[in-house]
């Protein structure tokens, strides 16, 4: 290696020390910019010790939950595997992660590396990876104002795998635009989809855009769809049509809240409570199985597989039952609402609705979220947080919802877990999800330790 | 009472939570005893303006624009007539746009329909932030969120705004959006109007004078929420060290 590499690994996990010493937080973008600036060309050098292979993973929804899926189902196979921490998926997040897991000698003992990559760190990120997979979950509307227009991330992710030309792509074939980046992009690709109807009414409503032919600009038709744009689509004119997936999941039912599904002839019980993390469960198994790598022990993993994922919790406050749940945008929104109404039980609910850089300043996609739902939804209080809590409240004024609001989340919990129906749900967006999950955290210890506030 | 709402091309326009200018419209009618009919039009619907008490034009991609340039040459004359005739409208984003002559991006020319005499080019660094303006129409602020890589030239045209904080038009114009008539063309989605009450109460109040009489006064509704909201924007661009801390942050 060259020193110039080995210095730019020492200075990054010497910054790395001394954020940890000072307790600046958790540290997981600056190493990765220092190294960057004593040696360009570190990512590379790292990537290029991994002994056997390279997967990143993109798209609007559900990249963590697959990543770790991927980074699991490897390790069951008794490799070690280097992976990014969530929300480190920017270029000095991914270096860090890199360079954090070198040895005192700056050497890499990684058989693989799963890398989550945000859709704008792609262009950067990906010729200098030069993954042998990369795995694109979807592409939807997320975070508007950073983007622009779906059409732009598009663009971005198209720019991205052009220019690794070697690299396959797992692509979901059910997403109408994911499928033309893969045709279009002249990369080998490998696709996944679900061919019977599985999400229910409210998760399937609204949020239709894309739904011309790139090609043609007409129209496109559809037998019938799973979500936002994703369904089983064709074009009237020019034939391009949703192919007949390579790997697929059938035969999906739902048995006490969580899915079985047959998947190339296992038939799997799992954890999982959503359609979504069916999806994230067949892309992870076509990408693996397009990685040539062992699945073995692949059933047993994913049988015992938390796709909580630290994003979904249940805490127990005051013997009142609280669930956390993260919903950034209006997919996941609106699977949070069928969530909440398949459970019958009287409820209060809490959303916090923050517009921080990370949560996107622009807001209006609340208005994306088919909310009146929540009428039905057996609430007893519904109350809004955050700092756009009155945005919030005017989202569910629209519907003839009634809500109140509060400036302080904290008590707001503890008075609804005492006083309330003993079944809260804490609705979040990015940016309060992590202060949140510690706030609930620290109200459970604190009443096992028997000191009620 | 009645107005009938038509939301043009949903199909293709409807960015940024558009829907939300529907659904206020809708309610603030409802909610005094009025009834409301939105009928949405797709590409390709004929659409019989005459029926029609308010439009909603909405935004688009610049690449579903393209789209709807051939639809709306069919219907220019018809909406072109409505317009001077008083009609309410209101165009959002791509919708405002194309009630001018053109919209030029870097790889293509979009006609409008030619209504207004203004013009809109691309430029590649999107106009993006909360934006605050100070409308002549109403004493409290409009505000709203803008997200806009056209620059639109209004010319002789007065402008729905002056820019309190954000950037507008055109970025340096210092002002925002277009009056003509009973017409707002507007950059601001949020959406628009349930942050801002005062304006859609103003073009529901138009058009049931065009409708009904001009004697027609709306009786005021509670909007605490909807001030609360609308003040937390307002009152954060106020602010000169929020400003300041802000610029920082876009500049780093
Ligand atoms: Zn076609």
């Amino acid at each position: 290696m060259k020193l110039r590499s080995v210095l730019a690994i020492k200075c990054a996990k010497c910054t790395s020390y001394l954020i940890k010493k000072l307790n600046r937080g958790s540290g997981v973008t600056l190493p990765g910019y220092v190294a960057r600036l004593v040696d360009p060309h570190i990512l590379s050098v790292m990537v290029g010790m991994v002994k056997e292979k390279t997967i990143v993973t993109m798209g609007t929804n559900g990249k963590t939950t697959t990543n770790s899926i991927l980074y699991h189902a490897l390790e069951a196979e008794g490799k070690k595997v280097i992976i990014n921490r969530t929300g480190a998926n920017m270029l000095n997040g991914i270096i860090s992660a890199f360079v954090l897991a070198a040895d005192k000698h700056c050497r890499l003992d990684a058989d693989y590396a799963c890398i989550e990559v945000d859709e704008i760190a792609s262009v950067n990120v990906l010729p200098q990876l030069k993954p042998d997979c990369a795995l694109l979950t979807n592409i939807s509307r997320d975070q508007l104002d950073r983007f622009g227009e779906v059409d732009i991330t598009f663009n971005k992710l198209k720019t991205a795998v052009t220019s690794v030309p070697d690299t396959k792509l797992i692509i979901n074939c059910d997403d109408v635009l994911s499928y033309t980046l893969a045709s279009e992009s002249g990369n080998t690709f490998v696709t996944y989809g679900i061919s019977e109807q599985i999400f229910d009414d409210i998760s399937r409503s609204e949020i239709r855009e894309s739904i011309f032919c790139r090609s043609c600009e007409k129209k496109l038709e559809y037998d019938f769809f799973h979500y936002g744009q994703l369904g089983i689509y064709h074009c009237p004119n020019c034939g391009l049509k949703r192919p007949e997936p390579d790997f697929t999941a059938a035969d999906i039912s739902l048995e006490d809240e969580l899915y079985t599904f047959s998947m190339d002839g296992m038939l799997i019980h799992s954890t999982a409570r959503t359609p979504y993390n069916i999806y994230n469960t067949l892309s992870a198994y076509a990408a693996l199985n397009a990685l040539e790598a062992d699945l073995a022990h692949f059933q047993d993993m994913i049988e015992s597989f938390d796709y909580g994922n630290n994003r979904e919790s249940i805490f127990s406050i005051n013997s009142a039952r609280v669930q956390l749940h993260l919903a950034k945008n209006p997919i996941g929104f609106q699977q949070k609402i069928s969530l909440v109404l398949k459970d019958e039980k009287p409820k209060d609910i809490i959303i916090q609705i923050n517009d921080t850089y990370q949560d996107g300043e622009d807001i209006s996609w609340l208005w994306d979220v088919d909310f009146q739902y929540l009428a039905d939804a057996e609430a007893a209080t519904i109350t809004t947080a955050g700092t756009r809590k009155f945005d919030m409240g005017l989202r569910l004024k629209y519907e003839d919802i009634s809500c109140d609001n509060t400036t302080d989340l904290r008590s707001t919990i503890i008075e609804r877990t005492k006083r309330g129906t003993g079944n809260l749900y804490v609705i979040v967006n990015y940016s309060g999800l992590y202060s949140t999950n510690y706030m609930l955290t620290e109200l459970e210890k604190t009443q096992k330790g028997g000191e009620e506030t | 009472m009645k107005l009938t709402i038509g939301h043009l091309y949903p199909d293709l326009l409807n960015l940024y939570g558009d829907r939300g200018n529907i659904q206020c419209f809708r309610k603030r009618l409802e909610w005094r005893g009025m009834e409301a009919e939105v009928i949405p039009f797709l590409s390709g619907d004929t659409i019989d303006f005459s029926q029609l008490d308010i439009i909603l034009l909405g935004g688009g991609s610049d690449r579903e624009q393209e789209l709807v340039c051939g639809h709306l040459k069919n219907i220019q004359q018809d909406f072109k007539n409505y317009v001077e005739d008083g009609g309410v409208v209101l165009a959002v984003c791509g919708g405002y746009q194309l009630l001018g002559k053109y919209y030029k991006t870097d790889k293509k020319m979009i006609e409008g329909l030619s209504i207004l005499d203004i013009t809109t080019e691309w430029q590649p660094e999107r106009l993006i932030r909360n934006i605050v303006l100070d409308s002549p129409l109403f004493d409290t602020p409009v505000v709203g969120f803008e997200n806009h890589g056209g620059r639109t030239y209004i010319g002789s045209h007065t402008p729905f705004g002056k820019v309190f904080y954000g950037l507008g038009n055109t970025g340096k114009s210092g002002y925002e959006g277009v009056l003509y008539k009973n017409v707002i063309g507007t950059y601001l989605h949020g959406p628009l109007l349930p942050k801002n009450p005062q304006v859609c109460d103003y073009l529901l109040e138009r058009a049931l004078k065009r409708k009904y009489s001009d004697n027609i006064v709306l009786e005021p509704l509670k909007d605490e929420l909807e001030h609360l909201a609308n003040g937390y924007i307002a009152g954060r661009y106020s602010d000169k060290k929020y400003i300041l801390k802000e610029t920082i942050k876009r500049h780093i």
